[in-house]
């Protein structure tokens, strides 16, 4: 009898090691923000050519998230839809070695464009895929705008396109400072929907009010994906959040 | 005391493993080999690989295949512009209703041997067969239905709770499971014993005018609508020109101005049924799809370059190759109880 407790012991014990040995993971928060502004949904705001603008739905999916270290890291699986009007929050394993970034696709691959049907964040019940040229909207801004020409005043961008010239799912890096990393229980990513409209490319609403198709005016827009992230806080090594 | 432990446990045990199984109990489903036809190519994307042909897979898809009230308003299914008799294309149609007395813009294709396809509908816009479906699904000149709403309405049939349980395991009604259950059907339907395939396999023979029928047809038509499937699922400008719709075709999906005006290559199998011809329909007689390609401005602007140069028939040829092409009607298939509702 107490043979057998001691056995039950040591793989309860046991078992407590492998706990232990597992790799920390962080949760890594997408913030949508514009200029400072920390909801963008539902509320008046302004772009850089003096454009008044409303957001109603703004949605992007973000895939193969990791950190980034001196060792080539395996391509992470999992896609996240990131919706402005719920909490979005990603964990993601820390690596041991040292961190010098993190990476992510805005968008997803271009397999899981032809993969058939698929469940979660890829299921066509999101709103996310077109079905009349297949294929998924990697970010989606929608609202309106005085200044917009189209019907009901509407802004509808719906950038996507995973073939040849048409590509404009983006790898986006940003570097972390590694002591931050360290300092903190989570990690917020910013996405600054200001720097959308106004960054290599200027899109003003007047001129390209709706996009809803892959090819050159998507290509265009796309071009402005990887300046409007930003890692919030980044050489404040004390902070609370 | 030993003892006693040892049987507690090994009771367990079985307990355990008994409740695991009874929840699989019931989930046996029936696989279905999908066959090549004997002289057809191999399959160009396994589309059965992760998606397991089985009898209960294919009769759910074959239930919302027929199912009107999946539509808005409870009209329109996926048969009523896809229907048997005429190789699952409208028949004598140019264009398909939709729901609220709406027209579509293209012809409806035949449904049949999409297992070989790489790209459906008559620009190549579907890139999975299993996603086919959400387009007629969804679109306002078809059934006009909102996704969200279709899986609503499943949800609510206890029928289908039954079917999506035998199918899949478990009662739930998911997007997935829908798209997969629909390309089960579809892409069974497989149409392979036609006069024309009973010649190639030795067990008919073709009458003289049907035989020189084929062999202009080797002459001329081959290089587009190439055997034995009759199309190699390609793009091409056949000299249409530009329609009240403004319908570029591949264009649309490219945006590639060299794609400008094309269309895919459609199967002739089973032609005689799925009349009238083009991508809307503008066509209404074989007779004057052959006059068409005669009688082609060879300056079109983009037209193929297989059609440049200019074809010539006698009016005995015309018939001829007419009588070729009849010999590509598989009435085994559009009388198939398997496929009917």
């Amino acid at each position: 009898m107490s043979k057998l407790f001691f056995l039950l012991l040591c793989m309860v014990a046991q078992s407590c090691c492998v706990a232990q040995k597992k790799q920390l993971s962080m949760p890594v928060v997408f913030q949508n923000i514009c200029k400072g502004e920390k909801s963008i949904l539902n509320i008046n705001l302004v772009n850089a050519f003096e454009e008044n603008y409303t957001i109603t739905k703004f949605k992007y999916y973000v895939s193969n998230i990791k950190f980034v270290t001196d060792k080539k890291i395996k391509n992470a699986a999992g896609v996240y839809l990131i919706d402005a009007s719920k909490k979005n929050i990603i964990s993601i394993m820390v690596p041991s070695e040292k961190v010098s970034g993190i990476s992510f696709l805005l968008g997803v691959d271009s397999i899981l464009n032809c993969s058939g049907a698929q469940s979660g964040a890829l299921d066509p019940l999101n709103d996310m895929f077109w079905t009349w040229n297949n294929g998924y909207i990697f970010f989606k801004v929608e609202g309106n705008s005085a200044n917009s020409k189209a019907d009901l005043h509407r802004i509808e961008h719906h950038i996507g396109g995973f073939k040849g010239n048409n590509k404009t799912m983006t790898e986006i890096y940003l570097p972390i400072n590694s002591k931050v990393l360290l300092k903190r229980k989570k990690l917020v990513i910013q996405l600054d929907i200001d720097k959308y409209w106004n960054g290599i490319n200027k899109l003003k609403i007047a001129e390209m009010p709706v996009i809803a198709t892959p090819g050159k005016p998507a290509k265009y827009a796309a071009n402005n994906f990887t300046g409007m992230f930003s890692i919030k806080n980044n050489k404040k090594i004390r902070i609370e959040n | 005391m030993k003892i006693k432990i040892i049987i507690y446990f090994s009771f367990f045990i079985t307990a355990a493993l008994l409740l695991i199984s009874a929840g699989k109990k019931n989930f046996i489903p029936t696989p279905i080999k999908f066959v090549v036809p004997k002289g057809f190519p191999s399959v160009a994307t396994n589309i059965f690989l992760k998606n397991k042909l089985t009898e209960e897979g294919f009769e759910l898809g074959k239930k919302m295949f027929y199912d009107a009230r999946l539509s808005k308003d409870g009209e329109i299914s996926c048969g009523s512009c896809h229907q048997q008799f005429a190789s699952f294309s409208t028949y004598d149609h140019d264009l398909s209703h939709g729901v609220n007395n709406s027209f579509s813009n293209r012809n409806a294709p035949a449904l049949i041997n999409l297992a070989w396809m790489k790209e459906w509908h008559w620009d190549g816009g579907i890139n999975h067969l299993e996603m086919q479906p959400l387009s007629p699904l969804s679109a306002a000149n078809e059934m006009g239905e909102k996704l969200d709403t279709v899986i609503l309405k499943l949800k609510a049939d206890t029928a289908y709770v039954r079917m999506y349980k035998a199918a899949f395991g478990d009662a739930t009604v998911t997007t997935e499971r829908m798209l997969k259950a629909f390309a089960q059907f579809t892409g069974s339907l497989v149409s392979a014993d036609s006069k024309y395939d009973k010649v190639k396999r030795g067990e008919a023979t073709f009458i003289l005018p049907e035989q020189k029928g084929y062999e202009i047809f080797k002459a001329n038509c081959n290089g587009c609508h190439r055997e034995p499937l009759f199309t190699d699922n390609s793009f091409r400008n056949n000299g249409i020109a530009l329609n009240r719709f403004n319908d570029v075709g591949r264009q649309t999906i490219t945006q590639d101005k060299k794609d400008s005006l094309k269309f895919k290559v459609p199967t002739l199998r089973n032609v005689a049924l799925t009349l009238p011809y083009m991508h809307d329909g503008q066509i209404n007689s074989l007779e004057n799809v052959i006059n068409h390609y005669t009688g082609l401005d060879t300056n079109f602007i983009n037209l193929d370059p297989l059609l440049k140069k200019r074809i010539n028939f006698t009016d005995k040829e015309k018939r001829q190759l007419v009588l070729f092409l009849y010999t590509l009607t598989d009435t085994s298939f559009t009388k198939n109880k398997r496929f009917a509702p």
